[in-house]
């Protein structure tokens, strides 16, 4: 009789954890599942700037990687040096990696002549191609701004402090705020779900 | 009063397999990575119940912080936390009621309601601080307490019409003693280990989880040690008290669950070692070191109501 009891208990302990480890999964599953959901905002359109060293670069530049894009120009006094500041310490980062890369594109193309930017590559301590600093004709960088990216402002005084997510397919996958901690902490996790 | 003792009983032990239970939850919040489903605290975006969309955020909070999942993943931790307060609170109650002049009973399920509502409030401060890692092993740590108090209550009210033996078997008493103190160390240097795993994440993002393990220094080695130690006295430990004591079978049972768990734990923690850090694992390790402590305190206690083999 005694023997029976401990036989059903063992029986409904082991059902227990069947059932529990088949919930655990499930959750573990459908958390993983929306967070990888990574929405897709709209596909970048094709386009070709100059980077810092005259040599060409746009989409088929950043395609077949994962893209993080800001809007600055080097004269700003206001958000851009907090925001490269930050775009820098995310490109020490990712030192190890040579699938993620950073676009800089200026919004002040009268000033910001390629020798300016190259000086202010240096000043940001970059010394590969994983960071680029882009110059276009201003209307180019105007289109690209507010159709490519969707991003709206009186450029270039008023521009995006925003880090935008683009990945291998020039997918526009998520906006960042530079100044959020937590929001630069999803920005890495979303960028380890696209290397996955 | 016979009646009152079972039904005493019956409210203890669904507490306490409550509270277990909830320790599952909160670990697979945890785990899940839900813990700011809910950015503000009792309520979830500032609704009793969450949002099923985002259209329902009201304009203060971030709708882009939204996630659905673990929003209610969260959000169900908190509920299953409230009902189990619940159910504690009513132990206390009874405990009040019919067993005020029995200390060792009424004492730990009153305190047990006490910190159960303390809790309950101190889950707004892991929300509140974004979960730094401190507050979280506290959290754990005080859930840990509750269902021990909860247990050593169950205990009493099991052996309430025995008298406790003359003398206690002190060595196995001692060396119980020193198994629950190193556990609790161990589920300590776990949640360490979780959170160099998410400080070696910060660092180094692009490490595969399991490579990430040798990324958090020593204390992962200290862990792995002590564990295989806390496993040999383990085995000791049962040997030496089925050897000693009259073997009723309450006590089998104990010592036979308590060598299953750690050699679960063991095998889970080897596993980690190759597998990495996985969800489904860290779970399970953490669950069953909840479990282990928790049945060694019922050992300890049980041990006082034995008797020495003659």
């Amino acid at each position: 009789m005694k023997s029976g009891k401990t036989l059903r208990m063992v029986y409904i302990s082991l059902i227990g954890l069947f059932l529990l480890s088949v919930i655990a999964l499930v959750v573990i599953y459908f958390a993983r599942q929306s967070r990888s959901d990574l929405m897709v905002y709209g596909k970048v359109p094709a386009f070709e700037f100059t980077e810092q060293n005259g040599q060409p670069f746009g989409t088929s530049e950043m395609k077949g990687e994962i893209n993080i894009v800001n809007f600055f120009f080097t004269s700003c006094q206001g958000p851009c040096p907090v925001m490269n500041a930050r775009v820098a310490e995310l490109y020490q980062k990712y030192a190890t990696s040579n699938q993620v890369r950073f676009v800089s594109i200026s919004v002040d193309p009268d000033r910001d002549s390629l020798s300016v930017l190259q000086d202010y590559a240096k000043s940001h301590g970059v010394n590969d191609n994983r960071w680029v600093f882009l110059r276009a004709p201003m209307e180019e960088v105007y289109k690209i701004s507010e159709k490519g990216f969707m991003l709206a402002g009186e450029l270039p005084s008023i521009h995006s402090t925003k880090l935008i997510l683009v990945d291998r397919n020039l997918n526009i996958r998520g906006y960042y705020d530079s100044f959020d901690d937590e929001s630069l902490n999803l920005l890495t996790t979303n960028v380890r779900e696209l290397l996955n | 009063m016979n009646k009152k003792i079972i039904r005493f009983k019956k409210f203890t032990l669904s507490a306490t397999l409550a509270t277990y239970l909830l320790i599952f939850i909160g670990g697979l919040v945890r785990v899940s990575g839900a813990g700011l489903g809910c950015p503000d605290w009792p309520k979830c975006f500032g609704r009793w119940i969450p949002p099923f969309n985002a259209g329902q955020i009201p304009p203060e909070f971030n709708a882009a912080a939204f996630n659905f999942t673990l929003a209610w993943i969260e959000y169900i931790n908190r509920l299953a936390g409230m009902l189990t307060g619940i159910l504690i609170l009513i132990t206390a109650i009874l405990a009040i009621k019919n067993f005020r002049n029995r200390k060792k009973i009424m004492l730990p399920s009153v305190l047990a309601a006490v910190v159960v509502a303390f809790q309950g409030w101190y889950g707004s401060i892991v929300v509140q601080s974004e979960l730094q890692p401190v507050t979280i092993s506290i959290h754990l740590l005080l859930a840990l307490f509750i269902v021990s108090l909860l247990m050593y209550t169950l205990i009493n009210v099991h052996f309430l019409d025995r008298s406790p033996a003359g003398k206690q078997i002190k060595p196995a008493g001692n060396v119980l003693r020193i198994l629950w103190f190193a556990s609790l160390i161990q589920i300590t240097l776990g949640t360490e280990i979780r959170s160099a795993v998410e400080q070696a994440w910060q660092k180094f993002p692009l490490i595969s989880a399991s490579e990430i393990l040798s990324y958090t220094g020593p204390v992962t080695l200290v862990h792995a040690m002590l564990g295989i130690l806390v496993a040999a006295g383990t085995v000791m430990i049962s040997i030496r008290i089925l050897r000693i004591t009259n073997g009723e079978r309450f006590v089998r049972q104990g010592i036979a669950l308590l060598n299953l768990l750690i050699l679960m734990q063991l095998l889970i923690g080897f596993a980690m070692q190759i597998f990495g850090i996985q969800p489904f694992l860290q779970i399970f390790h953490l669950w069953s070191a909840a479990l282990f402590i928790g049945i060694i305190l019922v050992l300890y206690t049980s041990l006082n109501y034995q008797w020495e083999r003659p």
